[in-house]
């Protein structure tokens, strides 16, 4: 992990403000203490006939004073610390997000999109936490006892505060014992929690075996233990709290107790005066907030502590794919592959199996198969999604791992499979590979790829919102603003994923007829299972399995009789019974 | 009716106070530990209010006792005491013992009333939610299927778990500290308004200040809360958004400016967020100035009196003491009714999900169904998912008892929609769908679906292991009979070769299993549960020959003696079924069987060319 994402690092970067809230902390401490003084000045002093209404009308300014200088530095401590926190929250929220980005698709293979996202939002929110709310009270707790005792110690008496503080460090010694355990017993609530999580889960998605089975009532009893085991882990935690935070209620009604026994007969022997006795009760009353406040901060920094590690598993993780090739001149569009092969990291199986061919310059191939057979696995290596051995693919030539990683994904306009918009203006959507487009090239992209008219057809037309929050579109439509988006991009290589799979046979004819005045003299890779898609290709590749089972011009592999023969007389039987459908009308 | 759907907010129509009641009936079933709970909290209530008064008491009878006659000593220690007073302070001392020993009993009655009364509070909220979690989880299961359609399985399950979870704290916490909080109020009220009515009210004359200055603190903080809650879900669904798309990110080499955009939206939350920390950083200083003007104004007023004689000095004491512990629960309050807002938006979502009505009723008075000679009929049956676009038009046809009826044709052709209606997982808008003369929807839903067997086209496993992904732990299956339905239908095979066995342990969707070895696993779950009716979607998949052969033969054993109703791809499949029905844009286009259909040389020849290939 980089020295940068170290929460040191981060802390360090707020020093000063820091520093500021822990002094103006103390400050609030140290006048805090002043308050009971004067409220004992003002009981002895009226006790012993010593003072006059003008004596206490002194004091009362005095703790005035006090109350405001504590009110402000209370807001200043907030201000500093809390603001710092939160400083500290968006810079690494940042800094998350653009390590993500960093990372290749292998990391994406193995870690679910909610579960990232439980980093940036508990996680993170537990560290601002540990690094706020907790570094406050810690620091105020300590800092507090420390001043109380030293004005109980020096201004009322050292064996009535000796004795008073037993049962105080009794406290700190039971809320470490007490942070342990409760660790323990929430993380095992937790586990429940999300065992719920999944069988809730299961069962959910499993609803149509559960109804069709008439499964509902066993199902429900299934879920009652994870429910019950859920609330046993919470009771858990809870009778800890139960006993624990009553004991502490306790402990420091201790204190109190030796104050009111020791402290009340050296105030009736004489020996400390009685607005000393009252002070030391407001002292003890005071302590008690710290000793709580340590067992809590405990408990959030272990939670911080934990959730601090789950973030650094974030920042070690490092991408396979290591931008260090210097190559950026203009692509051409040459293809090479040379005996590619490429195996998936958690895989047994070979994806690709030592493929080898040329693409020149201008020129199209198109890649058929089943599902799986590698189809979208050899276009993702074109772009470096996945490392692959040097010598095994070029491009103009040059092997990609010498390319600029930036230049060489730039070289490309690839329309995936799953034609993923985002929520945005379909001007957005359809601008986004390009740095700035301005509209008319936007009109004319959506105009080549059949989609301007449809836009036109919406209220906002280009303006519109796709997506969650905007208007739901099509497949069809979704698929060709993703080829406008790559056509807009104008690389010198494009590659269509399986991207006319859901337009009807007519536009996808009209599309490609635009695809191929476009792109005269560029090269392109077509990804099909429609036969009409990649009939005009100058070359074929049929894969299966992850090998090159048949490679030729179309022409050649109809001939040859093999896999590609077969599929396409299917494909022609097909389209044969769809026309005739379309003459006969009704049934017999 | 049009069907829930979790995506849409449908949440501004509910009544908040009618949430709120809706939430408190859940109380009921324990409401002699709540009660009994907040009894308890009362007393705990008591007790805390008490230890200042009997330290006061202390101080008045006891320290004070004679201060006139030992002034002197305070001030000057070196002279000797003389025998009356030393006795007198005996006595004090004694007194002193003798609070310190009440003082004791009530810390003790503090701490038992203290562990009870959380333990017994929380076990009822946690008691509450799990009934809640329970009541959702059931009603989503009783749900149709059409609800599944429209909505993605995690928003449903967050409904079950997390929402719930954010109920817990209302339930367990606070609504008792509320309570607590309030009666305390009243309390600390009614104790200083007994021991000093006008020392009382002078220490309550900022209280309209506190109030107000509260009120508009809540408007600003709710106006601040719910900015910093719209962004965080825009930050939320911007991150979800761009997390699975960041490999459109990167092959468009968009990284820099998509890290800009996030940056906005980052710094608008961290600002949002400032604000509102910002609100309350400005808030507590002033409440806490408020409580020490309270407090001057008590020792000014207080010392006043005292000095004129109308007050003991212990009086003064336990005002002074009340003063800071007055304020405290004040502040809770304000910050505990914001707690309860977010527990009560929580409950709306779950009150949208439990209104939601179940779209297949059950019919009130069922015709009992004895076991029939299963004969299926369609009459004129028209159908559409979202009661627009008919998927089924005007369907009729007869499947006589034992007959095997294959259903074939493109997708989208509605064959599967025929085999969803059988069991009734959606209702049909015209027509009638009848078996053995009597209508569907005239059968009880669970007697209806246990008389067939579905076998879906993508095989669902649960986690588990493979005897109770056969039995799904139904205990009317036998051990034995599970291996036995499994070597009926040849599932045995790769089941022994398993290092488990039948205990062998299967992970969620069954990832360990081959496609072919889960198609075995179903029939074998199937036939486990002997239906008298076979409903099949036939797998399309590609499944090595050894496997093909094995589920060709299985497949033939679970259709003997059961009239059959099935969606084939397979042409042994097809070709021993009595009938095939030819289906094309919603409806039975032809009809007849295989050689019947191949003589007419229609669409099924076509199709049937098709496959061979």
């Amino acid at each position: 992990m980089e020295k940068k994402y170290k929460l040191s690092h981060y802390l360090y970067k707020y020093r000063v403000k820091y520093i500021l809230g822990i002094l103006t902390l103390f400050a609030v401490d140290i006048i805090n203490t002043y308050i009971p003084q004067f409220t004992g000045e003002v009981t002895d002093g009226l006790t012993a006939r010593t003072l006059d209404m003008s004596g206490v009308y002194h004091l009362i300014i005095k703790i005035l004073l006090c109350g405001l200088a504590i009110a402000l530095c209370r807001f200043l401590w907030r201000y500093f610390i809390f603001g710092s926190a939160r400083a500290i929250e968006y810079d690494m929220r940042n800094d998350l997000f653009a390590h993500l980005e960093t990372l290749s698709m292998n990391y994406y293979n193995k870690n679910k999109t909610g579960d990232l996202m439980a980093h940036f939002t508990s996680d993170l929110n537990a560290i601002r936490m540990s690094v706020g709310m907790a570094v406050i009270s810690s620091f105020d707790s300590i800092f507090m006892t420390i001043m109380i005792l030293i004005k109980m110690f020096f201004n009322i008496s050292i064996s009535l505060t000796l004795l008073a503080s037993v049962p105080l460090i009794i406290i700190a010694f039971a809320s470490i014992w007490y942070g342990k355990n409760i660790k323990i017993r929430f993380e095992k609530k937790q586990e429940a929690f999300s065992n719920l999580t999944d069988v809730a889960n299961e069962d959910i998605s499993g609803v149509r075996v559960i109804k069709a089975f008439v499964r509902e009532r066993s199902r429900l009893k299934e879920f009652a233990k994870y429910n019950q085991d859920n609330m046993d882990k919470t009771m858990d935690v809870v009778k800890l709290q139960a006993v624990a935070i009553p004991l502490l209620d306790i402990i420091t009604g201790l204190s109190s107790l030796i104050t009111l026994v020791y402290g009340g007969s050296l105030a009736i022997m004489g020996k400390i005066s009685l607005g000393q006795f009252i002070a030391f009760n407001q002292y003890i009353g005071m302590l008690v907030w710290p000793m709580l406040a340590i067992g809590e901060s405990i408990t959030t920094f272990s939670q911080g502590k934990a959730s601090l590690n789950r973030v650094y598993s974030i920042f070690s993780a490092k991408s396979e794919i290591i931008d260090n090739g210097t190559y950026d001149k203009p692509v051409m569009g040459d293809i090479e592959l040379n005996h590619l092969s490429f195996k998936y990291e958690d895989k047994t199986v070979t994806a690709l199996n030592d493929i080898t061919l040329k693409v020149n310059n201008g020129e199209s191939l198109a890649i058929v198969g089943k599902t799986g057979c590698g189809k979208t696995t050899l276009v993702n290596l074109l772009l470096r999604m996945y490392n692959v051995d040097n010598g095994m693919i070029k491009i103009d030539g040059i092997d990609i791992n010498d390319y600029k990683l930036k230049h060489l994904r730039e070289s490309f306009a690839y329309v995936l499979q799953d034609n993923f918009l985002f929520s945005d203006t379909i001007t957005n959507n359809i601008g986004f590979g390009s740095s700035h487009p301005t509209m008319d090239m936007i009109t004319s992209a959506a105009k080549n790829a059949l989609i301007h008219d449809n836009i036109m057809d919406f209220k906002d037309g280009y303006e519109t919102l796709v997506g969650e929050r905007g208007v739901t579109i099509s497949g069809g439509q979704k698929q060709r603003s993703a080829i406008a988006r790559a056509l807009l991009k104008d690389a010198p290589i494009l590659i269509l994923d399986d991207s006319l799979s859901a337009v009807d046979t007519d536009t996808e004819e009209k599309i490609l007829n635009n695809l191929s005045q476009i792109r005269k003299g560029k090269t392109s890779i077509i990804i099909a299972h429609r036969i009409s898609t990649i009939m005009n290709a100058d070359k074929i590749l049929v894969l299966d399995d992850g090998n090159m089972a048949e490679y030729g011009t179309f022409d050649e592999l109809v001939k040859k009789g093999g896999i590609f023969a077969t599929m396409y007389e299917k494909q022609q039987l097909e389209k044969q019974i769809d026309s005739d459908e379309s003459n006969e009308g009704e049934v017999k | 009716m049009d069907t829930l759907d979790l995506n849409k907010d449908n949440i501004d129509n509910i009544n908040k106070t009618h949430v709120f009641r809706r939430l408190i009936r859940y109380i009921k079933p324990c409401l002699h530990l709540f009660i009994v709970s907040l009894v308890l909290v009362l007393m705990i209530t008591g007790f805390d209010l008490a230890r200042p008064v009997l330290l006061g008491d202390a101080i008045d009878e006891y320290i004070l006792h004679d201060t006139d006659t030992s002034s002197d000593n305070i001030n000057n220690q070196s002279i000797s005491t003389n025998s009356l007073a030393d006795n007198s302070r005996q006595k004090d001392l004694a007194g002193i013992r003798k609070t310190s020993v009440i003082y004791l009993i009530l810390l003790i009655l503090t701490f038992i009333c203290n562990c009870l009364q959380t333990l017994l509070l929380q076990y009822t909220g946690q008691k509450v939610i799990y009934n809640i979690r329970q009541e959702v989880f059931e009603h989503t299961q009783a749900l149709s299927l059409r609800f599944y359609d429209i909505n993605p399985v995690g928003k449903i399950t967050t409904r079950v778990t997390n929402d719930v979870e954010a109920l817990s704290e209302m339930f367990s916490g606070i609504l008792v500290k509320l309570f607590k909080n309030f009666i305390k109020i009243i309390g600390l009220a009614t104790v200083m308004l007994s021991i000093n009515v006008k020392l009382a009210l002078l220490a309550f004359i900022v209280l309209p200040f506190v109030v107000i200055i509260t009120i508009i603190f809540k408007k600003i903080s709710r106006a601040t809360y719910r900015v910093t809650r719209s962004k965080i879900a825009m930050l939320n669904a911007y991150l979800s958004e761009h997390i699975s798309g960041m490999k459109v990110i990167q092959i468009f080499a968009k990284e820099v400016s998509k890290y800009d955009e996030f940056e906005k939206k980052s710094l608008e939350l961290y600002n949002a967020n400032y604000r509102e920390m910002m609100v309350f950083a400005v808030f507590r200083p002033i409440i806490y100035f408020i409580s020490i003007i309270a407090l001057v104004t008590v020792i000014g007023t207080g010392s006043h009196a005292f000095l004129n004689g109308t007050i003991t000095i212990g009086t003064l004491y336990i005002f002074i003491q009340y003063i800071s512990s007055f304020f405290d629960p004040i502040q809770e309050l304000a910050e505990q009714f914001g707690t309860l807002q977010s527990s009560i938006a929580s409950a709306e979502k779950i009150f949208t999900l439990l209104d939601e009505k179940p779209q297949i009723v059950n019919p009130s008075n069922p015709i009992p169904v004895k076991e029939g000679i299963n004969k299926i009929e369609f009459k004129h049956v028209w159908f559409a998912y979202d009661n627009e676009n008919y998927i089924l038009r005007d369907v009729s046809f007869t499947i006589n008892p034992g007959e095997k009826v294959a259903f074939v044709g493109a997708t989208g052709a509605g064959k599967s929609s025929i085999l969803n209606l059988i069991g009734r997982y959606y209702d049909i808008q015209k027509g009638e769908i009848l078996i053995d003369g009597i209508n569907i929807k005239d059968i009880d839903k669970d007697a209806l679906r246990k008389r067939i067997g579905q076998v879906q086209q993508d095989v669902f496993i649960f986690s588990g292991d493979i005897k109770s992904n056969i039995s799904l732990n139904n205990p009317d299956i036998s051990y034995e009979d599970v291996v036995n339905a499994a070597k009926y239908v040849n599932a045995d095979h790769f089941i022994s070769k398993l290092p488990g066995g039948y205990d062998e342990p299967v992970t969620e969707r069954g990832q360990t299993l081959s496609q072919g070895e889960r198609q075995l696993l179903s029939f074998a779950r199937t036939l486990a549960y002997n239906p008298s009716i076979l409903v099949m979607d036939e797998a399309t998949a590609n499944i090595d020959t050894e496997t093909e052969i094995l589920i060709e033969e299985a497949l033939k054993k679970l259709m003997s003696g059961r009239t059959t109703i099935m969606v084939a791809h397979r042409l042994s499949t097809i070709q021993h079924a009595d009938k095939i029905m030819v289906m094309h844009k919603g409806k039975i286009r032809e009809s007849g069987t295989h050689q019947e259909l191949l003589a007419a040389g229609g669409l099924y020849k076509k199709l049937y060319e098709l496959q061979q290939k």
